[in-house]
């Protein structure tokens, strides 16, 4: 038998982590836990999991798995990453890695220092664009980087988005980022691989997009700027809860060429300089980048009649890496200092936005 | 009697409350989570001066907001439940909640707890209708759901939410009945269920064809909650919710069309129906679930295999419908066709 897999967390994002641990036909999922005995049984009775427990070192004892993953929220990352490792489990994480940058720290520290694996669910950079994107930045194609435009967009409207601003107790909520901080990893890992700098200079803005999203008096903030600034590179990170459609984007402006990846749509186009001078040059763009739209049309129905095209591929894909860096003991598929990097901006964000969370 | 009604705010609470207040009962706290949904509550405390009317906000997910919740009270009308959402987000709305009232229940001293009433409001879903041949007949003798995984979440955090109350119910010894509604209707509510059909895109397949609709007018359910929840006899016992002239699931959709709107819709017949869910089943599989298998043949015949109802149990009890069933057509049709924008 290949790995051994469990998973501490049975709420909603612990489906998506059943399915596409499913999907590796090498691994097997042994048991799941939650502290709360009825989300357990749930999950493990929908997908006929063998065994469940509502608590997670009584599973790491009678279990032994090789990997956790944790999908509780962030405030028990740093814990339960502890009681992971000291059980000789590999670790993947769901976003956000932590509540602040320093337990995001402690938490690597922890892994490295057991000599065991990490990663963190930053699926949407493991879907095919977002591959072919990286390929092409590596092989030059795009030249130098000058600036990427990332933005995500969010539907307060949508079933999540309802829970969040009925529960006023939610525990996004209680994180000193609140909403931003349980989707900006997924729009600051965009542009970390494109930026050198250490600490960038960062300028944040928030505020509330409309009455409406006031949760139960107190104004929930849903729209997100920050300005990005690099030696060489500079960013625009955007979050947005009222753009329609809702969008997850981004854009990478490069010394020879421009990418575009729509994460929705799961297309990267790229726009190029014009050879040609004048009006005639101004006649070819259009028709390149629609030929390009259909060639990442046709290869999405190539991926669609090979089903590749679930709506969490990416985390297929990165749990497959995931899992052999493990096997073969490997560098893991998102390097450390990535993570951290994601982290430390995400902070600095944070501290202007709510800087009477870090007071 | 101090009665407490957990979800007092929505689309069924406010008229159970309406129906408690109606029936005499003047000591009410109405439990709801959103102030925004007090309006109508507030309404019917102006209506009944003398009656305590008390608004109660909070949370049952919070086990301190359930002690608070269930303080002095001797009967309990659990309405609150998950409509929507993930499985896990239903279980955590409809199960957990459930099971943080009845621990805060269950905290009260033996005497008082054997002298609570407990009235759930629970769903046809639980009933197992799969493996029923077409035509057979829903009453409270149908077995539960054995593979409740295999249907709806919805109907799966029901059941799970039924089963336990029961269990706690053995433990703890209180009285209490369970209430089984099938669609209920009314002003306030949707316009279609499954068991009508579904919209997918611009068009609505209606899957239910000639199958009878066990619709319960919303008034008429709350009458039927209250008259048998506070029962003299309805301790330990289950019953079935709904109107006593059915229509068919064709008929509601053509009065749809007539009194509240045009759409289009593309009548399928269930064979055809069982056909399409056992390929999509069968894709889903093969594909490691590419497209959701939101029709399976399981779900297909829960759904539309078409079955009789029976409410006799309920009539029994003296419950009869107070508003009859082409006045609440026409009210309900009124309704939406004032809300179909």
């Amino acid at each position: 038998m290949g790995l051994k897999i469990a998973i501490a967390g049975c709420g909603k994002i612990a489906d998506a982590h059943v399915e596409e641990i499913r999907k590796n036909h090498t691994v097997k999922l042994v048991a799941v836990c939650d502290l709360e005995p009825i989300m357990a049984e749930q999950l493990a009775v929908r997908y006929a999991i063998p065994r469940w427990y509502n608590d997670v070192a009584a599973m790491l004892e009678a279990e032994q798995p090789d990997v956790l993953h944790i999908t509780t929220p962030p405030q028990s990352h740093l814990a339960l990453t502890r009681q992971a490792v000291a059980a000789g489990c590999h670790v993947f994480l769901e976003k956000p890695v932590a509540l602040r940058h320093k337990d995001a720290e402690a938490i690597i520290a922890e892994v490295v220092s057991a000599g065991k694996k990490l990663a963190v669910n930053y699926w949407p950079n493991f879907e095919a664009p977002s591959l072919e994107l990286r390929r092409m930045f590596q092989s030059g194609v795009l030249g130098d980087p000058v600036h990427v435009e990332s933005f995500y967009g969010y539907n307060l409207a949508g079933e999540y988005g309802t829970a969040l601003k009925r529960d006023p107790d939610h525990w996004v909520h209680r994180m000193p980022g609140k909403l931003f901080q349980n989707v900006l990893d997924h729009v600051l890992n965009k542009i970390t691989p494109f930026l050198t700098d250490d600490e960038p200079l960062i300028e944040a803005t928030a505020y509330c997009g409309e009455a409406s999203a006031a949760n139960a008096g107190a104004p929930l903030l849903d729209e997100l700027r920050v300005i990005i600034r690099g030696s060489r590179t500079s960013a625009y990170a955007t979050f947005s809860s009222h753009a329609r459609p809702v969008g997850h984007t981004l854009r990478v402006y490069g010394t020879r060429n421009t990418a575009h990846v729509d994460y929705a749509a799961r297309t990267l186009v790229l726009e190029r300089n014009q050879t040609f001078p004048s009006a005639v040059g101004r006649l070819f763009p259009p028709f390149l980048v629609a030929k390009d739209y259909l060639r990442q049309g046709l290869k999405n129905v190539n991926r669609f009649r090979h089903a590749r095209f679930h709506f969490f591929d990416g985390m297929r894909q990165l749990l497959s890496e995931f899992y052999s860096s493990i096997e073969n003991d490997s560098a893991p598929p998102i390097a450390y200092e990535e993570i951290l990097r994601v982290s430390a901006m995400m902070e600095r964000i944070f501290e202007q936005v709510y800087p009477e969370a870090f007071v | 009697m101090k009665i407490l009604v957990t979800g007092a705010g929505g689309f069924l609470g406010t008229h159970v409350v309406e129906r408690l207040l109606a029936h005499g009962y003047t000591d009410i706290r109405c439990f709801l989570r959103e102030r925004s949904k007090a309006e109508p509550l507030i309404k019917l405390a102006n209506a009944y001066p003398a009656a305590s009317v008390e608004l109660s906000f909070g949370n049952l997910k919070s086990k301190t907001d359930c002690r608070r919740a269930v303080e002095n009270v001797s009967a309990v009308f659990h309405l609150a439940a998950g409509l929507k959402g993930s499985a896990a987000e239903l279980f955590a709305d409809s199960v957990v909640v459930s099971r943080n009232l009845l621990d805060a229940l269950a905290a009260h001293g033996q005497e008082q707890l054997k002298a609570t009433r407990v009235v759930l409001i629970s769903s046809f879903g639980v009933y197992g209708v799969a493996s029923l041949g077409q035509g057979a007949l829903v009453d409270e003798q149908t077995p539960l759901e054995r593979h409740p995984e295999w249907r709806d979440p919805y109907s799966h955090s029901k059941l799970r939410q039924e089963q336990l109350f029961w269990e706690y119910q053995k433990q703890a010894g209180f009285e209490l009945v369970v209430l089984r509604p099938g669609v209920i209707y009314g002003p306030g509510g949707g316009a279609f269920s499954n068991r009508v059909g579904l919209k997918i895109g611009p068009v609505f397949f209606h899957l239910g064809g000639s199958n009878l609709l066990p619709l319960a007018y919303v008034v008429n359910c709350a009458e039927a909650i209250v008259v048998a929840g506070l029962h003299a006899d309805s301790a330990g016992q289950a019953y079935n919710v709904h109107d006593d002239e059915l229509p068919t699931a064709a008929q509601y959709l053509r009065a749809y069309k007539r009194d509240v709107k045009r759409i289009r819709s593309l009548r399928i017949p269930y064979f055809v129906t069982r056909l399409l869910a056992g390929r999509l089943e069968s894709y889903h599989r093969k594909s490691e679930g590419q497209l959701p298998a939101i029709i399976t043949r399981y779900k297909a015949a829960a759904a539309w295999g078409g079955n009789r109802f029976s409410n006799a149990k309920l009539h029994s009890l003296g419950w009869r419908p107070i508003v009859a069933a082409p006045d609440a057509m026409a009210r309900t049709c009124a309704y939406l066709r004032e809300h179909s924008e």
